[in-house]
């Protein structure tokens, strides 16, 4: 078994999905009553290789599934992919898949992208602190994306039924009520989510300081954009709670794109700065004894926050 | 194969006839009762819908079945009526044709709306009832199971049954279900109590629609319509309130002139918090003026929007016929293949214990004579000799196989029988 998870790589999970998203756009002109089957069994076999291979890296490497960008971004497209099934196996007529895949496909591009970035700087006492903040992003940042896609979807449905055009043949989306319901959700548990996440994230800043605030780097642009997606959420959920027309129709679905903008913005910002930080990190960094300091050990320059957020959590 | 079907269908037969035919559960469970006293070495299936009434006997000997003319004279006396009046109309198939027939009427290719869901639904009650009737036997069992199968081929297979081609069942099916999720918690508002509009909450009321208001001029007829599908009504004067408050709105009145301006419902729209309304205007002239359309969050179909899908649907349903058609051809001659192998397999069982047995006795006369042969060798003898008679089969089995692929081969039958002294 060892051997097998071994000698998975990104590869066979992303070929998988990739042959599961050309048989949904096939959909309409290859009617068989195996295709739905083929490709939803392409789909659980990438689920079950992209396991594999986390579980793999989890072991062998000795650390957490979020203790790097790349594993990041491969457990936001695994929660991803792990969420479409559940859906798909309530609704399965819907076809969420054309959707759904082309994300998962770009947030496993970005993860090929970071294999070379170093692993977080995290110490024993900051671990579970790290775990939390690392996990909160995630699932606040999967939020963001499903609400982005169902605000997608919806755009697409209402303007078919304005034009009054019947369902595309083999292109079955959701009703308006369920993508508004899908819609309101990912903005309660994304804004949620990332205020968790931040506040994780400040708490270990402090437990890696030792309570030391002036030490925290709050100027961060990462920090700063990641505060900003985190404000525009909370608008957005004050907007969709309190406002009762922005609760119906396209209001909220545009509610979700713009978050989703907030997102890649915040991404954008974490992926540019970091590694500009990254290249003035890689200059030799002078040897700190911390045991005649008598204190725990503290990478240089640590930025816990901001390199959780640069890291794709940085949705925050 | 034994196998017929007497009966009558939309195509052949005028209404008027198929409705004096038409059988009730209650009088086909009598029926088939009746037709199994009657032939007790036949097997029977009566399906009877509003668009057909279609009798299915398989027997083993052909005189055990009752023929097209006992059938008709069944149906005269059963309904009480002269055989005259309806012996014209009625239609029969025998063999291979009524598979292929009900084939093709289990996978609603033969109904009057092609594509219609429910025959299939007719087609399966019919044969659980003759099932739990004992009225079926190995024969009904086989088709009936491979009708049901056909049409779920059919179903997966092609998109003819997806398509809706009636206004109120495009209306709700490709419309207003890509709106809600669920029509339970909705408030239904029909005005005016037009047929079209009847028909829209029977198909509404399949969703799940509970909560219906009907307004109309005339309350006793609004009242009328409320009463038959559960719901309640409202005063004409309501009818703004009512507005704000429905989610579906169906209208079919007669009036010559919009009953709701955009003037009326830009004052109606600030109190409905823009929530989705799916209004279905199905009057000429139209009750909603169309500019309402382009306010936000309003779904307005007028019947011209419909029709249009119907009949892209009819389109697409026409498109798919060929392909579902042929899905029939090719289980029918698989179905007949199939059966007309099995019909070989008490000649082919006899052929085999035929050469069994002369088998049998030159191998023990052997083993007889050389007793010093080990197992080893014992075994090696017993396998060729195995082979020896498997090759020596082979060439009959593949001749009869091949002649079974288009219909009992009597006459190879007969030869083998003869040429082998294969006895009963």
């Amino acid at each position: 078994m060892g051997g097998i998870t071994e000698r998975i790589e990104i590869f066979c999970f992303a070929a998988s999905y990739t042959v599961a998203l050309l048989l949904a756009i096939a959909a309409p002109w290859l009617r068989s009553r195996y295709r739905a089957t083929v490709e939803q069994g392409f789909v659980i076999a990438g689920l079950v290789a992209h396991t594999l291979y986390l579980v793999s890296r989890t072991a062998h490497g000795g650390t957490t599934p979020l203790s790097s960008s790349f594993d990041w971004y491969l457990v936001a497209a695994w929660v991803l992919v792990a969420f479409y099934l559940y859906i798909k196996w309530q609704h399965p007529r819907f076809s969420l898949d054309v959707f759904v895949l082309p994300v998962v496909l770009v947030l496993i591009a970005v993860a090929t992208f970071l294999t070379d970035r170093e692993p977080f700087p995290v110490d024993r006492a900051s671990l579970w602190w790290g775990v939390f903040h690392g996990a909160f992003l995630l699932a606040g940042t999967v939020a963001v994306l499903v609400g982005f896609l169902s605000g997608i979807m919806y755009l697409i449905q209402s303007n078919r039924m304005k034009h009054k055009r019947p369902p595309t043949q083999g292109l079955q989306l959701p009703s308006l009520e369920w993508l508004q319901r899908i819609n309101t959700r990912a903005i309660i548990l994304s804004m949620l989510m990332l205020a968790l996440g931040l506040l994780s994230g400040s708490v270990l800043n402090l437990v890696n300081h030792g309570g030391d605030t002036t030490t925290v780097p709050w100027s961060d642009p990462v920090i700063w954009s990641s505060a900003i997606t985190l404000v525009w959420l909370s608008v957005a959920f004050g907007f969709a709670t309190f406002y009762k027309p922005a609760r119906q129709g396209r209001k909220v679905a545009y509610l979700t794109l713009t978050s989703c903008a907030f997102l890649v913005f915040s991404l954008g910002v974490g992926l540019f700065f970091t590694e500009h930080r990254g290249s003035s990190n890689n200059k030799p960094a002078p040897e700190v004894d911390s045991q005649q300091q008598g204190q725990a050990p503290v990478a240089p320059e640590e930025t816990y926050i901001a390199d959780r957020f640069a890291s794709g959590g940085g949705s925050a | 194969m034994k196998l017929q079907m007497v009966g009558c269908g939309h195509h052949h037969a005028p209404v008027q006839v198929r409705e004096r035919l038409a059988f009730n559960p209650q009088q086909t469970e009598e029926a088939l009762k009746q037709l199994r006293g009657r032939f007790p070495g036949s097997e029977v299936v009566l399906l009877s819908t509003c668009n057909r009434v279609e009798l299915y006997t398989a027997s083993e000997e052909e005189h055990a079945r009752p023929s097209h003319h006992d059938v008709a004279e069944f149906l005269a006396e059963f309904h009480h009526l002269p055989v005259g009046d309806f012996f014209d109309d009625l239609l029969e198939r025998t063999g291979e044709d009524t598979v292929r027939h009900l084939f093709t009427v289990a996978a609603s290719l033969d109904s009057m709306v092609v594509g219609e869901p429910q025959i299939l639904s007719q087609v399966k009650q019919a044969y659980q009832l003759a099932s739990e009737l004992q009225s079926t036997g190995p024969l009904t069992h086989h088709v009936f199971q491979s009708a049901l199968k056909v049409a779920r081929r059919v179903a997966n297979e092609t998109s003819i049954n997806e398509r809706r081609v009636s206004i109120p069942s495009v209306a709700v099916a490709d419309f207003a279900r890509n709106i809600f999720d669920t029509f339970n918690d909705k408030r239904v508002l029909v005005i005016g109590a037009g047929e079209m509009g009847e028909e829209t909450i029977r198909y509404l009321r399949e969703e799940g629609a509970e909560d219906i208001v009907v307004l109309n001029r005339n309350p006793s007829r609004a009242m009328e319509l409320a009463e038959k599908f559960g719901g309640h009504t409202a005063p004409w004067s309501a009818l703004h309130d009512e507005l704000v408050a429905a989610d579906v709105v169906v209208s079919t009145t007669g009036a010559s002139e919009p009953i709701v301006r955009l003037d009326d419902f830009r004052k109606i729209a600030p109190r409905r918090f823009q929530r989705p309304l799916f209004i279905l205007d199905l009057a000429i002239p139209r009750d909603f003026a169309p500019e309402i359309e382009n306010e936000l969050n309003v779904y307005l179909y007028s019947i011209d929007d419909l029709q249009e899908t119907c009949r892209l649907n009819q389109n697409q349903r026409d498109r798919e016929l060929p392909a579902a058609i042929s899905i029939v051809e090719e289980e029918t001659e698989r179905f007949m293949a199939n059966w007309w192998h099995r019909s070989t397999g008490p000649i082919i069982e006899r052929l085999k214990q035929g050469w069994e047995r002369p088998k049998e006795d030159e191998l023990r006369r052997l083993l007889n004579k050389l007793p010093e042969l080990d197992e080893r060798s014992q075994n090696e003898i017993r396998i060729s000799f195995d082979r020896l008679v498997n090759k020596l089969l082979h060439p009959p089995m593949t001749s009869l196989r091949d002649e079974a692929k288009h219909g009992t081969p009597h006459g190879l039958l007969e030869a083998l029988t003869r040429l082998f002294h294969l006895k009963e």
